[in-house]
């Protein structure tokens, strides 16, 4: 018995460490990109560029980076497209949700089999790039919103979410002569607002972090996404991103690498600022996810 | 309004009386439905099925810039031919199931082994802020996931070169190396997903009666035995249902990923139908044959995803539909 709770203790102890290492390595990353964007380009050199600590912070990075319009132009898309975005998912989420959940319509199964297969199956880039094109969306903001306006898995979740409310909620409120509407809007939308948040939340995340969707249907540049310019200046192919020229022009006090993680904290601060919600949402979302089939 | 119908329709009568009157009826009773369902209707066919329907078009044509769908001309399986005679497609097919076969093969196990080691901790609170902390770069974009691997990895001021020069060592230039891509390309991957990974295990685990590890106990069973014994027999079924999913995934490499991580000097290990496709297919032009590789590339993975589902079935009991 003596043993074996020694045993226990030591098992306890190498699995705390373990996981300890994995949470402090998903972690360090983030500080030690924080740590070079507040970095003077003084002490990068005089370091070797081997600084986790700064010792004399600066913000320089960052109020060159606020003081780009094409960064801030492309802040205020972003933020667009994930407001609009989401707002229009849920919407048709919602509904259709609604409306498939009604076991006693005629064609239902038509209907779960139309969204089922495109799970499945799909067109491919090419063939989306020429439909996104041959309904005139090539270069529009909403070329970022239309494409991806229903997730089919989400809908789903949703459907069955409504199918697991109680009949007796829905069948009094038939029996009041409720219409579809009025029962979508005053009963089901407040039960499955939870599910529906969640939702939405992964939808907002996903919106803010696309930029292959920009990439391939704007050529023009003042439309494009935060995670686009971002892209552009970090990525090896494009170190002559003019963006970052023209924000380094002037400046002796930060270096390019400073810079660089400047652009992705301040890629990284909105998903920080959502993730307590998402926290409370998504173990909810990916059980009813996971528990169904 | 109509008559509100009291109750119980959502049983239809068995053997109600001239079945096509009472199906017209009810299809008019519903037709606010239908209404409602227009515009995801119409998304799906615009969106989902008419690119579907012009990708099993396009891949049999020869599209041409400045030509309509339907003006430029047939060419049978010509795109086909060209697909699977071209020696740099065939090693971009090479390149893709060998690369999502390293993702499966490296990113598999190590979510379960942290799903288990977060189900047997014993402090609540802590594992609850474990949890979030692991969970966070998942919900990193891609683009900011190259950022921080370039904060990493860069041969000039990267961390991990630093590190190396510290210890004596030379530095390496992770991102034009051959060697190197794969490593760093699915380390980043597994360090992005290796938390998010757990929840499904995690959701597995809670299901297991805890009388079974107490049982466990008073037979004298040690943690590793009952991880043998309860655990891993418990999460059985997920563990293969995930693997059965993971495997239709056989022709999609990340292409999102490697068209941020690659560049010409690890082309040719690092190029995958995706970012062939974008590359090749849509800025050169070549829609066409593009659309062939994108098809064969679907249908693939549709029928390796069928023929998971159906194993997963026979082996679990449980398919994802």
């Amino acid at each position: 018995m003596k043993s074996n709770s020694a045993g226990e203790r030591a098992y306890q102890i190498v699995i705390h460490l373990i996981v300890l290492l994995v949470a402090a390595s998903a972690v360090f990353p983030l500080l030690y990109v924080i740590g070079m964007s507040l970095t003077t380009k003084s002490e990068m050199i005089a370091r070797d560029y081997f600084v986790i600590v700064p010792h004399a912070p600066t913000l320089e990075a960052y109020k060159r980076i606020m003081s780009s319009s094409v960064i801030w132009h492309s802040f205020v898309v972003s933020v667009l497209r994930s407001t609009v975005g989401p707002l229009l998912t849920l919407t048709l989420t919602a509904i259709g949700a609604y409306v498939l959940a009604q076991r006693t319509l005629p064609g239902r199964g038509i209907f779960l089999l139309f969204i089922l297969a495109t799970i499945l199956f799909n067109g491919g880039l090419i063939p989306t790039y020429l439909v996104v094109k041959q309904t005139g969306l090539i270069d529009s903001f909403w070329s970022m919103i239309l494409p991806i306006m229903v997730d089919s898995f989400g809908l789903l979740v949703i459907k069955i979410f409504i199918e697991n409310l109680p009949d007796g909620l829905t069948e009094s409120a038939r029996i009041d002569g409720a219409g579809d509407w009025s029962m979508l809007w005053r009963i089901v939308l407040p039960l499955a607002a939870p599910a529906l948040a969640a939702i939405g939340l992964f939808n907002l995340v996903a919106h803010w972090n696309s930029w292959f969707d920009a990439l391939l249907y704007l050529n023009d540049k003042s439309m494009y996404p935060l995670q686009m310019v971002l892209k552009n200046m970090l990525t090896i192919d494009s170190v002559s991103g003019d963006s970052m020229n023209a924000m380094l022009k002037t400046s002796q006090s930060i270096s390019t690498e400073t810079l660089k993680m400047a652009a992705v904290v301040v890629g990284i601060i909105p998903v920080l600022c959502v993730y307590p919600f998402l926290q409370k949402h998504f173990a909810k979302g990916m059980y009813m996810g996971s528990v169904k089939g | 309004m109509a008559q509100p119908v009291p109750a119980a329709p959502s049983v239809p009568a068995p053997g109600a009386p001239a079945a096509e009157v009472t199906l017209w009826r009810r299809i008019v009773r519903h037709r606010m439905l239908y209404l409602m369902f227009l515009p995801v209707a119409v998304y799906y066919i615009v969106f989902r099925y008419w690119p579907i329907g012009l990708a099993w078009i396009v891949a049999f044509k020869d599209l041409k810039l400045g030509m309509g769908v339907f003006d430029s001309a047939w060419v049978g399986l010509d795109n086909f031919r060209v697909m699977f005679e071209d020696p740099e497609i065939v090693n971009v097919l090479r390149n893709t199931v060998e690369i999502s076969l390293l993702r499966i093969v490296v990113g598999f196990f190590p979510p379960i082994i942290l799903a288990i080691m977060f189900h047997d901790l014993s402090s609540g609170r802590l594992k609850k802020w474990l949890q979030s902390a692991v969970y966070i770069p998942h919900f990193f974009s891609w683009v900011i996931i190259f950022g921080i691997v370039f904060a990493f990895f860069s041969t000039g001021t990267g961390f991990v070169n630093n590190v190396l020069e510290a210890m004596g060592l030379s530095r390496i230039e992770f991102f034009l190396s051959e060697g190197w891509f794969r490593p760093i390309l699915i380390g980043s991957a597994l360090w992005k997903e290796i938390g998010w990974s757990t929840i499904i295990y995690l959701a597995a685990l809670s299901t297991i009666d805890a009388q079974l590890y107490e049982a466990a106990k008073i037979d004298g069973a040690g943690p590793l035995r009952r991880i043998f014994a309860v655990t891993l027999p418990g999460i059985l079924s997920v563990v293969t249902f995930v693997l059965c999913l993971s495997l239709g995934n056989i022709l999609f490499a990340g292409g999102e990923q490697i068209l941020l991580f690659y560049n010409k000097a690890v082309l040719d290990t690092a190029d995958v139908i995706e970012t062939w496709v974008y590359r090749e297919g849509l800025s050169r032009l070549q829609f066409s044959v593009g659309t062939a590789v994108g098809l064969f590339q679907s249908l693939i993975g549709m029928v390796v995803i069928l023929a998971g589902n159906t194993l997963a079935k026979r082996y679990t009991g449980r398919g994802i539909w």
